[in-house]
């Protein structure tokens, strides 16, 4: 029998690619620890919708899903919630210090019957997680506890909330780390002459995925209608020189014509223009899903430089027509643009903490040419988009990657040396 | 293979070799990384030697020769495999010689193949037109021969491409800048940048002064005698127009080796498209396939770079320590069971398991434990009715439907639901507190494949009002088929339906993924709403 103490591992972030890692770690007899920021596991992807018409698209969303579920159901993951890490003490092993926020929401107690979300007086306050599999399901903004603090008293027919809660602190000895912090999806309203945020209809890809999850259809902000005229407009944050953006985002052709596609098979009647530079690829079967597409929708080779509001909630483009050759007009109910993925806006911090590069672009940095989960530093190693942009197979991938090496890493010993 | 039974589980001891083919970086790197945790591994390469065209790490390749852990086979095919995960036999042709060879675990790692595409151009190469493998040799030995040339790059126009194409041209590009008097157009299509730093590869090369001309429809190219003449239309001042080069350089296809298509049949992995050995399914990402045991690694799978091959082998080797451990595996003893006294050894169960799982004994069927996922398709296609799966025996269900249908709530609802997708869809609708209807009743069964035609026509004997058989999208089925047989049985139901004279309207057919509880809601609700009007 092997009597050694479990060596322990720390994945930085509860998205997809954390939560892979972690999994396969398990699987492997170690002592697992996610450390996640946020009150909820899943990630930006826990967010995202099927993008299946008759058949499925690959887009990887339900794995998501499945991952999640596989990680709160194993007991020997150990997950920190709303936790965020203040520093490391390197000496042969890591010395961690965590700062545990309140547990407003005691899991304990709450069976997620959802009084507390459905009744809040404020909008915001308490939040709702996307997956069934988020438990509590539920969770408290504390910038808005003052303005709940009364409602909150007795809403609760468990008594699980409890305002008063303070934070804690708590350090962890781990034998390695994984950096799967994640990206920050690009702020449109950067890009002003788009009016997100000022027209109701102008939303991003992310917001698209979101109302396609809860509502099984696109529907226009304005006035809950389906849209009869959709444009998606590519690359906005993404291959900008401008912007000092110099990468492509992988993901943003792929999730715009696969939801185009469901919105196009719900509907055909629905007229859609891809504004775009250069389309990229979905998988293998990519020729085939272009060809649908071409005969699904319209391709435009022209970024629209603005957008105007015109009547009836309207969005009005000047772009360059391919078939004309001139500057043509269209108008559309819905403007979808497709944000793509910049670094995480914690890798200054991450990169301080645990001391490792960055690469140009503000993502963590991989050291060695052919792995893609080796960082600066030894024994810390990056898995998912928090190394640079990446889709949801790929984030796994490379999160099975990083979990290898850390076993490799653990197994040789190294870092006890 | 020994089995050691307890009451209900079975230790089996399993052969903890690796067949690893593909003598190509992948491969090499594959028997390497299983070596070094532990297993024996047999390398297979048909070539004369170990790496790949374009990469060689000699270093990795002498360990490989060298290791005693790894027994290297080169100018070796395979001919022939037998048995299940854990217990494979393949048979491999040196020479005159047949190698009779027992592994646990199979990787594939076959490398890519590159065709020039010049015909599809309407060209033949010749010393003005070059291939992007010929000028890739020029670059590295011969530089001089392209000083002070006009030189052109043809791209995107007679295949779609990918970003491994793309960082060879970008390469090349950057290559003929450092040298004097080159100067490089690159005649594109859409240019495929969706990897790690190819747009700054992309933006190097045009600020040391490549142009690139992206077009959407192929440039007419004409031979002038000493010049290469390319005319196109020119997207935004909409004229022709003419440029004159001394070079032009046409793009390869970098696709599936296609030795990948017999490979397939021999291992009974199922072929994905291009040729390539995955299926598009997302349950076989990053490197399953739909047999235990045989893994898939780098170009075997897809166009990629040799980052994204390296991705895919630690992946292996996960897959490979969670499968082989420590050669011993316990699972439970009833997964799927055959009763030898109904087989008659139709081969049913055998032509429609999607695993490989089923093999033949003496003159009885045997399912492998190890290699079977519980999906249930053999069991209700098996016109014996021999076949049961453990946790979802024809028993139980059965007491399911009896016990659901006879719920006062009407319209009574039976929905089937695979537990992959739709029984999940339901549950986030419950938890999110969607409506639904009061008579609906869900079964859940670890496969649309599991869902029998029996079940469907005894709910409506036993007095539902309407059955749905909720599955998972086509070609998102762990089982690769299991909502496809399911689809066929709905149909053959319906039409028994109409003989029996019920509206076949109360059965449907649905296809859903797990994160849809706004859908899932939908369908309950508008079949309840659908029985309703019959009803009234």
């Amino acid at each position: 029998m092997n009597t050694e103490p479990k060596k322990k591992v720390m994945v930085v972030g509860g998205g997809i690619a954390g939560l892979t890692a972690a999994w396969e770690l398990s699987g492997m007899n170690l002592d697992v620890h996610i450390v996640e920021k946020t009150c909820f596991l899943g990630g930006h992807a826990i967010k995202f919708c099927c993008k299946a018409t008759e058949e499925c698209q690959q887009c990887g969303a339900c794995s998501v899903e499945k991952m999640l579920k596989n990680v709160v159901n194993e007991p020997e993951i150990n997950i920190h919630l709303s936790t965020e890490i203040e520093s490391i003490n390197r000496n042969g092993n890591f010395k961690v210090s965590l700062n545990k926020g309140p547990k407003y929401i005691d899991p304990s107690l709450c069976t997620n019957c959802g009084a507390c979300f459905e009744k809040s007086p404020e909008q915001g306050a308490i939040i709702q997680g996307f997956s069934k599999n988020n438990s509590p399901l539920y969770g408290i903004v504390e910038e808005k506890i003052p303005l709940i603090k009364d409602f909150c008293k007795d809403i609760c027919p468990e008594g699980a909330i409890s305002l008063d809660k303070k934070g804690t602190s708590e350090t962890l000895e781990v034998d390695a780390v994984i950096i799967a912090a994640g990206f920050k999806p690009f702020d449109p309203e950067i890009k002003g002459t788009y009016g997100y945020n000022k027209f109701d209809n102008v939303i991003s890809g992310m917001d698209l995925e979101e109302c396609l999850r809860q509502n099984g259809c696109a529907l226009r902000p304005s006035d809950g209608k389906k849209p009869e005229k959709v444009a998606f407009i590519q690359c906005v944050g993404s291959r900008d020189e401008r912007l000092g953006n110099l990468w492509c985002s992988h993901v943003c052709c792929p999730y715009a014509l696969r939801m185009a596609e469901v919105i196009k098979n719900q509907d055909p009647e629905t007229g859609i223009s891809v504004f775009y530079m250069d389309i990229q690829n979905t998988g293998n079967n990519f020729p085939v899903f272009y060809e649908k597409c071409k005969s699904d929708m319209e391709f435009v080779r022209n970024i629209p430089v603005d957008i105007l509001p015109v009547e009836n909630d309207k969005l009005q483009m000047r772009y360059l027509s391919d078939d004309e050759g001139s500057a043509v007009t269209g108008e559309f109910d819905l403007v979808v643009l497709s944000i793509g993925i910049t670094p995480g806006e914690d890798n200054d911090k991450l990169s301080k903490i645990f001391d490792v590069v960055l690469d140009k672009d503000g993502f963590i940095s991989n050291d060695n040419k052919l792995s893609k989960s080796f960082t600066s530093s030894r024994g810390i190693f990056v898995a998912g988009t928090a190394g640079g942009p990446k889709n949801i197979a790929d984030s796994m991938a490379n999160a099975g990657q990083a979990a290898c090496e850390a076993l490799n890493y653990l197994g040789r010993e190294e870092h006890t040396k | 293979m020994t089995y050691k039974t307890d009451t209900n589980i079975n230790e089996i001891s399993i052969n903890t070799d690796v067949l690893v083919i593909g003598g190509g970086l992948t491969g090499v790197k594959s028997a390497w990384e299983i070596a070094s945790s532990g297993y024996k591994v047999i390398l297979v390469e048909r070539g004369s030697g170990l790496g790949s065209k374009d990469s060689n790490d000699q270093d990795l390749i002498k360990k490989v020769t060298s290791d005693s852990n790894i027994d290297v086979f080169t100018g070796t095919s395979i001919v022939s495999s037998a048995g299940v995960p854990g217990d494979y036999s393949i048979w491999l042709s040196k020479e005159d010689e047949i190698l009779d060879k027992k592994v646990g675990a199979v990787v594939v790692a076959t490398d890519s193949s590159i065709k020039v595409l010049d015909k599809e151009y309407g060209l033949s190469l010749s010393d003005k037109i070059l291939s992007q493998s010929q000028m890739e040799s020029v670059l590295v030995s011969d530089k001089e021969k392209i000083k002070g040339k006009s030189i052109a790059f043809l791209a995107g126009f007679a295949q779609e491409g990918n970003p491994v194409v793309t960082e060879r041209i970008l390469n090349s590009v950057l290559a003929m800048e450092e040298i004097t008097g080159c100067s490089v157009s690159v005649y594109i299509n859409n240019i495929k940048v969706a990897s790690s730093g190819l747009e700054r590869l992309f933006k190097e090369g045009r600020d040391k002064g490549a142009i690139y001309f992206k077009l959407t429809n192929a440039p007419e190219i004409t031979d002038t005698g000493e010049k290469v003449k390319i005319t196109f239309l020119d997207p935004v001042l909409r004229n022709k127009i003419q440029a004159e080069h001394d070079l032009i350089v046409i793009e390869e296809q970098v696709s599936a080796d296609p030795i990948n298509r017999s490979l397939a049949e021999l291992l009974r992995i199922d072929l994905g498209p291009e040729n390539f050995l995955q299926k598009e399914n997302v349950h076989m990402f990053p490197v399953r396939t739909n047999r235990e045991g045989i893994f898939v690694a780098g170009s075997s799978r897809k166009v990629c770079n040799l980052a994204n091959a390296w991705m895919d082998v630690e992946n292996v080797v996960l897959e490979i320590k969670n499968f082989l451990d420590n050669g011993t595996k316990t699972v439970p003893g009833d997964k799927a069971v055959i009763d030898a006294g109904k087989c008659t050894i139709c081969l049913t169960c055998y032509r429609c398991c999607p695993h490989g799982a089923i093999y033949w004994e003496g003159d009885k069927a045997v399912i492998s434990p190890i290699a079977c996922q519980g999906c249930g398709i053999c069991a209700s296609e098996c016109p014996m009715n021999a076949i049961q799966i453990g946790g979802y025996n024809d028993s139980f269900i059965s007491d399911e439907i009896k016990a659901k249908t006879e719920s006062s709530v009407k319209p009574n609802i039976i929905a089937f639901c695979c537990e992959n997708s739709a029984y999940e869809a339901g549950l986030m609708a419950e938890s999110f507190k969607m409506q639904m209807p009061e008579g609906l009743n869900i079964i859940k069964v670890p496969c649309a494949g599991k869902i029998d035609m029996d079940f469907i026509m005894s709910s409506f004997a036993q007095g539902a009002d309407g059955v749905l058989v909720m599955t998972c999208h086509n070609g998102n089925c762990k089982s690769e088929k299991g909502n496809i047989f399911a689809g066929w049985r709905v149909a053959e139901a319906q039409s028994k339906l109409d003989v029996i004279g019920l509206e076949k309207e109360r059965l449907a057919f649905v296809t859903l993924a797990s994160n849809m509880g706004k859908d899932f809601c939908r369908i309950v609700n508008e079949m309840e709403e659908r029985i309703k009007k019959l009803d009234s």
